[in-house]
């Protein structure tokens, strides 16, 4: 995984002279810089063998072009975590030629503790001060040009979702990447006592190793080794003279123990944090002790009382928009198509190939194909994506995940997965995506298959158009019903069966804060822009293969095999069963082609579903319409974001549960009638 | 009593302060290692210590303070870790020399000294490594210590221990600042036994319980008022 950060600055549209890489807490402001940094030229990639997602994008001054790389946000500088992992990767082998270190001013102590983390590995760098309001409001200022004569490099402050400072902050940092400044850092010391054991360390680590790993400084090194730093006690075992010195800095560790009580990594970290609080405490002067508005309405969205109730709102309020201003806008959409590029299409198919089966496939993908990605996408996907933008950068889904993490608990999830969810009930497809936010392959798993098991509008529009106008709402509320026990019954068995458990919430609340609407705005762009690029075409290529099996009458032959599952087991008629195939390419389809296969079968009055089906076998339908395989554009994402088998997995999964519920289901029907 | 302490029992006194486990004595070979000298000449001076009734020494064994042994020992301590705070917020006295410095400093401390010392600073709780600083009576506060899931919000207390197995996790912690010593404060927590969500050091946390279970901390006076007299929790709505 050597140099992605430099393949990735050669993706960029034309070669850059320099690289500045962002560096920081997560929560900092970091993205919002970055994007008032740079232009819409973004690339996006994942670092290898991780979830974690790498944005380089390019700027200028001056004659300069430069790369900008936004690293993932950790609260400190090891081996421990895939993001620290990754920014520590990017830092000491991507070489950028600058390191900017965003710092919060209203949480200035715990952020030095990773900048001083920084400093020891002796790298150009220059600190962004960012949220200075902030501060400000919390009643108290950082004296930032105390702060860089203490730290021995250029301290910016920064407003950034103002764009204050960004101009200098990027003048400053190509001043020091090519040399008009020569920053000074300090020494990052320890007790007497610890710094002897650095020393005995750096010594013996001279005389043994032929290199340092990453030409890392040696006492750099010493102390990532006192501290057991998984990498680069492998990057040294590699190393000739190495296994002599891991043998000393474990017996050094082993006399920090003993004299202090508590490992080397405790006791420098230990050590860090008090020089951190020493030197945030003598930068920062407090005016007087402020509450903002922004703090107090947190306090109401973490505290059960009134969070609770307020999340609930939300909730709703999301489901609502998603439902109703989805629902609409979704309308207008397909009648715009309908007016529009639905005749010109149709005009030029036919016009040039006939009404042949060629003309009429083709009239599958490219009307009915883009119509169903264009009428998922933008109203669900894209709103829901602005959405969720704004409760992670507000700062809110923290709140949310906090409230409801000990219920999501019980299906092995964090509480960052209920959003999705919810989410889940107007379109699965944005849902699925919104699982990222979720940090572990089994979490996203599970979530997935939850929100795939959620009934969106779609199918919702089914029960209703079809199950309660013609068997009644007491059968739809019990599909409902049914679903609901589905997803909880999934969850449990899910986390139950799959290895390993959710690790230990740690999370970080930092309050509410107001987001800037350009980096939302950028956010939702690039999550939507990649849901074109992965849905689209399967959606396209599977409208093809469809309409060309329907055109040439395979449709029917492919429900024959079917007949012991749809007429044997399900007790349904057996033109549900090519309904059921067609309802994959969306979902609402089950119920429109049911009646138009109806009525080419049984005549007009077969418009009314009651004619030729009875109440328990439309309860039987909807159920597994509900349950089973998630459309093809939830598949698409399914397959771009769990890979392959996991997709597979999802969609045998749902439909094995749907067949089987629906067989009870008429089993019990037959058993009380 | 402790003006006529020469400087090693004085030393002495600190190990042991620093090595005690609740009830369970200190062996002579920790001492030994702790001060950096041979454990015969340790074994002479419990001997003498234990003559001044500040520590009971069991051959085999080792040695434990007694009430007064404990009382001298936390006034040193807590004058060490005074002037350490002293020696970094007055005057600037840089992070390596700091420890080194108090050492010395902390001989000339006199009582009168000591509660300006205290009202200059601003009464503080722990020196700058983040180490509680003992009471004026001298006695130190880890007499209890209780699961962070039995705070209510608005409460606080020391973290005394955290039990994970895991040194990567701890860390992890680590890096956050969460450690044994350091100071926090509950602020809410999540209904349905759902997450405890801590500040320390200027910045929250939430916490899983999974997590929580295993921070112990000793409460602060306040909580344990509320424990003594019976009542529980406050339960999530």
């Amino acid at each position: 995984m050597a140099d992605t950060c430099h393949i990735m600055a050669g993706r960029l549209k034309e070669p850059v002279d320099l690289i500045i890489a962002l560096a920081g807490n997560p929560n900092v402001g970091k993205s919002v810089i970055f994007n008032q940094l740079t232009g819409v030229d973004v690339i996006s990639a994942n670092y290898p063998g991780t979830t974690m997602e790498l944005n380089m994008a390019s700027t200028r001054l001056g004659g300069l072009k430069i790369g900008v790389m936004d690293l993932p946000g950790t609260y400190a500088l090891g081996a421990i975590s895939d993001d620290q992992r990754v920014a520590r990767k990017c830092i000491l082998e991507g070489h950028p030629h600058i390191i900017v270190f965003i710092a919060d001013a209203t949480n200035l102590e715990r952020n030095l503790y990773m900048l001083l983390q920084l400093i020891e590995l002796k790298r150009p760098m220059i600190v962004a001060l960012n949220l200075v309001d902030e501060a400000k409001r919390l009643g108290y200022e950082v004296d930032h040009e105390k702060l860089s004569r203490m730290l021995g490099i250029p301290v910016i402050p920064t407003v950034a979702v103002q764009g204050k400072g960004i101009e200098e902050l990027l003048k400053t940092s190509v001043d020091v990447a090519i040399g008009n400044i020569e920053p000074k850092p300090m020494r990052v010391s320890y007790g007497r006592d610890i710094e002897d054991i650095i020393d005995e360390l750096e010594k013996t680590a001279l005389k043994h190793l032929e290199r340092s790993p990453h030409d890392l400084p040696v006492r750099a090194l010493s102390i990532l080794l006192l501290e057991n730093d998984k990498e680069f006690v492998e990057d040294v075992k590699k190393d000739k003279g190495g296994p002599e010195v891991l043998k000393e800095a474990a017996r050094l560790a082993e006399e920090i123990r003993k004299e202090h009580g508590e490992s080397a990594a405790i006791r420098l970290s230990r050590e860090r944090h008090g020089l951190a609080g020493m030197i945030a405490e003598s930068v920062k002067s407090v005016s007087e002790e402020k509450l903002p508005m922004s703090q107090r309405l947190w306090a109401y969205t973490v505290n059960p009382r009134t969070g609770v109730p307020l999340m609930l709102i939300t909730m709703a309020g999301i489901f609502a928009f998603l439902f109703y201003i989805g629902g609409a806008l979704s309308e207008l959409l397909t009648r715009l198509w309908e007016i529009g590029p639905h005749v010109v299409i149709q005009s030029v198919v036919f016009g040039l190939l006939g009404k042949g089966v060629i003309g009429k496939t083709l009239i599958w993908g490219f009307d009915g194909g883009i119509e169903a990605a264009l009428s998922v996408g933008v109203p669900y996907v894209l709103t829901f994506y602005f959405i969720l933008a704004f409760l992670e950068d507000s700062g809110y889904l923290n709140s949310i995940a906090f409230l409801t993490d000990s219920i999501m608990h019980k299906f092995g999830l964090h509480g960052r997965a209920i959003i999705p969810m919810v989410a889940g009930a107007g379109c699965n497809v944005p849902a699925i995506i919104g699982t990222r936010v979720l940090t572990s392959p089994r979490e996203r798993f599970i979530a997935s298959t939850l929100i795939v098991l959620v009934p969106c509008s779609a199918r919702v529009a089914v029960i209703m158009g079809g199950v309660a106008k013609f068997a009644g709402i007491s059968y739809a509320l019990g599909i409902f019903l049914i679903s609901l026990l589905v997803i909880i019954v999934v969850g449990l068995v899910l986390n139950w069966l799959m290895p390993g458990q959710s690790s230990g919430l740690v999370m970080e609340m930092f309050g509410l804060r107001r987001p800037s609407l350009k980096a939302i705005a950028r956010k939702t762009w690039f999550r939507f822009r990649e849901f074109v690029f992965v849905a689209f075409p399967i959606v396209l290529v599977g409208s093809l293969v469809l309409g060309a099996l329907y055109e040439m009458g395979a449709i029917e032959v492919l429900s024959q095999p079917l007949k012991p599952i749809i007429v044997g087991w399900l007790g349904l008629p057996l033109i549900t069963g090519a309904t059921l195939i067609f309802a994959v390419l969306r979902k609402e389809l089950a119920l429109q082609f049911l009646i138009t296969f109806a009525i080419t079968q049984y005549g007009a009055h077969a418009a009314n579903l009651s004619t030729f089906m009875s109440k328990s076998q439309l309860f039987v339908y909807g159920l597994v319409t509900i349950i089973y395989i998630p459309c093809i554009a939830a598949i698409s994402v399914l397959v771009n974001e769990l890979g392959w088998k996991k997709a597979s997995a999802i969609v045998i999964m749902t439909t094995v549960i749907a067949v089987l519920l629906g067989g009870i289901a008429r089993i019990a029907f037959s058993f009380f009638a | 009593m402790i003006n006529n302490m020469t400087p090693t029992i004085e030393e002495y006194l600190e190990a042991l302060f620093h090595l005690r486990d609740k009830g369970k004595a200190v062996s002579t070979k920790d001492l030994a290692e702790h001060l950096k000298i041979a454990p015969a000449s340790v074994t002479d001076m419990i001997k003498k210590l234990a003559d001044k009734k500040l520590v009971i020494h069991t051959p085999y064994k080792g040695a434990i303070l007694t009430k007064n042994g404990l009382k001298a020992a936390a006034a040193l301590v807590r004058r060490h870790r005074l002037s350490e705070r002293f020696l970094a917020d007055m005057l600037g006295v840089p992070w390596e020399d700091l420890h080194d410095e108090a050492c010395k400093f902390e001989h000339v401390i006199s009582d009168q000294v000591e509660e300006k010392l205290l009202e200059a600073l601003g009464n503080p709780k722990t020196c700058p490594h983040g180490n509680p600083i003992p009471t004026s009576d001298g006695s130190i506060v880890e007499d209890m210590s209780i699961p962070l899931t039995s705070f209510n919000p608005k409460e606080t207390g020391t973290i005394t221990k955290i039990k994970e197995e895991n040194p990567e996790f701890l860390h992890y912690l680590a890096s956050l600042g969460l450690f044994p010593k350091v100071c926090i404060e509950v602020k809410e927590i999540a209904p349905f036994s759902g997450p405890i969500i801590i500040k320390t050091r200027g910045a929250s946390y939430a916490l899983g319980r999974d997590v929580a279970c295993n921070i112990f901390l000793h409460p602060d006076i306040e909580v344990k008022k509320r424990l003594k007299h019976g009542k529980t929790r406050r339960k999530g709505v």
